[in-house]
């Protein structure tokens, strides 16, 4: 801080804010004290004098620490108010609320990375048809009215014509509100209840929803696995139904999302369902679940929650010998779950959205480079294909941006009309399956890439196109659920 | 002038000394008061708001843990459970009572009272579920009650809320509430300016009826069983009956509270309602003062806004400083846990009783001795 603004500005509030809080403490000492000091010697005592005869250093301290409080929080007003949001003719703000802090920050944290530095790679090479995007980018630590609070702050003061977003909870709460004010919410949620542009017509999201990656693992599962492996050919044979249990955590939507259309699936397949089991989100023991598991000999156990989560279920289920195959959502599969789940992850099934962290795909390049030039300080082998995630989103959001930019001035309803829903076959690259959007049906692909773990590295089990497949289902009866 | 300061005033009658506002200066405030929030903040833009809808969220979510914690001495966790019940009896009567074609059905949906109504039932809702959550009190206190509290929150939320209230309709977990639902008499509630009114409404009345409870005989009866519940029963008070009024009337403000929730955001999912939302309104308390309805709006104020004020600054200085937003997180987090031990430490009366103070100082200077 220079002289002027120490002296100039901050030094006056200093002296009022020391004058008062003198004042209020002399008057708090004598009314506490009187007896043992009368009027007359107040009146010889200055404020300062006076605290430290009485209480010695105590009072000082407290006094130093409410007006440093004081004046720490009108200063970083001042700045605050002093530095309004007035975005450039020809930038373009875009909002993001995402999660660092909370409940899914272990997977949320390397989303916003990947966001901020997809974005700083869009202005860096070009911008929206030479447009530079400016990105608000917040935390709200997956807790829901900061989220209403933020958005709000996002529409209303940053101006912003469209925000990244985060969850299932936030999404979906917040989607009466993205439609009545059109603004186009690019979600990390890809909840199917998304999907439906009659429901949710501003609510998008660049990969496989939910519910379909959900149905491309169950029938991997069952294709490559329950199909072929030689330890189940003689229940094969005897017609018996795989087993099937879901651990998941009931209260969060993100992980209830699909269970409706996992249960579905394994209907359609012929699986015998067993009992659903709790799980929270935060969950580091999960020990009397897999043991309310294990009664119901499951062939199969669908994870529902993020990394942490699911690496702990599934370092429980190794332990106590659950002998049960792993199918993981896209949340809970990534670099870190053989990290944290050590041999419990070996062979374990899961949906990916798009490649992982540094495989060599199209655009990879892009993303490794910008990892080190806006983050440098967080090494490489650390990130994860969340980074990729944020990536997508951004990538898919840009397209549309163009399109629109290109067709006239950008408002939430020209970026939906004219950019998403214009989107047919396009190939975002970083190997996600290409992506369209009608005014119909905001389904993104129907095509899956299920990736399983195994000796050490990640590699494709199966592609699953759920469309060639099932094309009666996927056209008339799986929208929006 | 004697009208005006209070130095000189000299009450003849009993309810002129039990009056709230007893000098024409406070009347005067009042009206000041009154002008700031009915004429001048509603022209503030949709932001500001915004974030005066969540405090006056918060303010109707700790009004009922000051009334249990602060001023009746039943310390609850689990306050976030009642209020999710008020806003799930809200949503599912705004999302049903619409279909049915009975007289009072349809009477109530034409008429635009079915919101009003449905805030109410919210509110008897939420209180009697409190007295439930609140019956263990009648052998347990402490931290024994913080347990059964606790036990409220998972229960309600994440067992019979989320697998069997929020599956009804088979709508999914997060209730979505068409447009044109939420309305009062003609008036929609569908901008921050008129979810704003609603909130000022909600806040000054229940803010108006916990002060009067608690220059009440009930209000009398909770301050003595918090003091002292044992010398509170040998004076003759029914210590089981006026903790579950308590419990009542503090689920009361949360279901109502519950309601309002609904129409800031026209939707509704078991996850607004979190064992920390719980925590957080403890904090709020702590903050403002236990035992103070004052305490309850500071705490809220000071919550909000300073949260609010963090993730502007940053905000601000992330152009210059591009690691701020990635690599300060913990600042936002730290500063809850960081103030409550502040204020345990420097203020353990919070911030009404600094308000106090500087309230006599200004009422007494120059000569505040």
């Amino acid at each position: 801080m220079n002289y002027k603004l120490s002296h100039g500005v901050l030094k006056p509030i200093w002296t009022v804010c020391d004058q008062v809080s003198r004042s209020i403490k002399t008057q708090n000492v004598f009314a506490t004290r009187k007896g043992r000091i009368d009027a007359h010697d107040l009146c010889f005592l200055s404020g300062s004098r006076l605290t430290n005869v009485l209480k010695g250093g105590n009072i000082m301290r407290s006094r130093i620490v409410w007006s440093s409080l004081f004046v720490a929080f009108l200063t970083l007003g001042l700045i605050s108010v002093t530095g309004p949001i007035a975005a450039a003719d020809e930038e373009i703000n875009i909002g993001a609320i995402n999660d660092m802090t909370g409940a899914t920050s272990d997977v949320g944290k390397d989303y916003a990375l990947g966001v901020k530095e997809a974005i700083t790679w869009i202005n860096e090479t070009g911008g929206i048809n030479g447009k530079k995007i400016k990105l608000y980018q917040y935390d709200y630590g997956y807790r829901i009215p900061e989220a209403v609070t933020l958005y709000k702050k996002l529409k209303n003061y940053n101006k912003v014509v469209a925000i990244l977003g985060w969850g299932t909870g936030d999404t979906e709460s917040l989607s009466p509100t993205v439609t009545k004010d059109k603004i186009p919410y690019i979600s990390g949620s890809y909840s199917a209840h998304l999907a439906d542009p009659k429901k949710t017509p501003y609510n998008l999201f660049f990969a496989a929803d939910y519910s379909t990656s959900a149905r491309a693992a169950i029938t991997a599962w069952y294709d490559e696995v329950w199909m072929k492996d030689a330890k189940f050919k003689e229940r094969r044979d005897k017609k018996e139904k795989p087993r099937f249990v879901c651990f998941y955590a009931f209260p969060a939507p993100y992980a209830s999302a699909p269970i409706k259309a996992v249960k579905d699936q394994a209907a359609l397949l012929g699986f015998e369902v067993g009992p659903d089991q709790d799980i929270s989100l935060t969950a580091l023991d999960c020990k009397s679940q897999v043991l309310g598991a294990k009664s119901f000999k499951p062939d199969l156990v669908w994870h529902g929650n993020t990394t942490m989560s699911v690496a702990a279920a599934m370092r429980d289920a190794y332990a106590l010998g659950l002998g049960a195959s792993h199918i993981t959502n896209v949340w809970g599969f990534d670099e870190n779950l053989p990290r944290l789940a050590a041999e419990a992850a070996e062979g374990a099934i899961g949906v990916t959205t798009c490649a992982f962290f540094g495989q060599k795909v199209d655009g990879m390049d892009n993303v490794l480079a910008y990892a080190k030039k806006v983050n440098p300080s967080i090494p490489l082998d650390k990130r994860l294909i969340r980074t990729i995630q944020g990536w997508g989103a951004v990538l898919v959001l840009k397209e549309a941006l163009m399109r629109a930019d290109k067709k006239g001035p950008l408002t939430g309803e020209s970026i939906l009309k004219q950019g998403f829903e214009t989107i047919k076959d396009f190939n975002l690259g970083l190997g996600i399956p290409p992506v369209s959007y009608s005014a119909a049906d905001h389904r993104p692909s129907p095509v899956v890439n299920i990736y399983q773990y195994k000796g050490g590295k990640f590699s494709v089990l199966e592609k699953v196109d759920l469309k060639a497949r099932w094309p009666e289902n996927w056209q008339n009866k799986w929208l929006g659920w | 002038m004697q009208a005006y300061l209070p130095c000189g005033v000299y009450h003849q009658q009993y309810s002129e000394d039990h009056a709230w506002w007893q000098t024409k200066f406070v009347w005067g405030k009042m009206i000041l008061l009154g002008v700031l929030l009915f004429v001048v903040f509603p022209w503030f833009g949709g932001y500001y708001l915004g974030i005066m809808n969540s405090i006056g969220y918060t303010i109707m979510g700790a009004l009922g843990v000051q009334l249990l914690i602060g001023f009746c001495g039943q310390i609850t966790l689990g306050h976030a459970a009642f209020i999710a019940v008020g806003a799930y009896t809200s949503a599912l009567m705004l999302l049903h009572i619409p279909e049915s074609q009975a007289f009072w059905a349809v009477f109530l949906t034409k008429s635009g009272l079915l919101y009003p109504v449905s805030i109410v039932a919210a509110g008897i809702v939420g209180g009697l579920w409190s007295v439930l959550f609140g019956l263990p009190s009648a052998k347990v206190k402490g931290f024994y009650l913080i347990m059964t509290t606790m036990a409220a929150q998972f229960i309600t939320v994440d067992f019979v809320i989320t697998q069997y209230v929020a599956q009804i309709g088979g709508r999914g977990q997060a209730f979505s509430l068409p447009p044109g639902t939420i309305k009062i008499g003609p008036w929609e509630i569908d901008s921050d300016v008129k979810v704003y009114f609603l909130m000022v409404t909600l806040v000054i009345l229940m803010t108006m009826a916990v002060a009067n409870l608690m220059r009440s005989k009930t209000g009398r009866a909770w301050i003595a069983i918090r003091d002292n519940d044992i010398a509170a029963e040998a004076m003759g008070i029914n210590i089981i009956l006026y903790k579950l009024k308590a419990f009542f009337v503090a689920g009361f403000i949360a279901g109502v509270a519950g309601a309002f929730w609904i129409s800031n955001l026209s939707a509704v999912s078991p996850e607004h309602f979190t064992w920390f939302w719980s925590l957080w309104l403890v904090g709020v308390i702590l903050i403002g003062g236990f035992g103070s309805i004052h305490g309850t709006i500071f705490g809220s104020l000071f919550m909000v806004l300073v949260m609010e004020l963090l993730q502007v600054i940053v905000g601000v200085l992330t152009p210059w400083f591009p690691s701020l937003s990635m690599n300060f997180l913990f600042l936002k987090e730290s500063l809850f846990g960081l103030s409550i031990c502040v204020f345990l430490i420097f203020e353990p009366n919070g911030l009404s009783y600094r308000w106090w103070q500087i309230k006599n100082y200004f009422n007494l200077w120059p000569f505040s001795y």
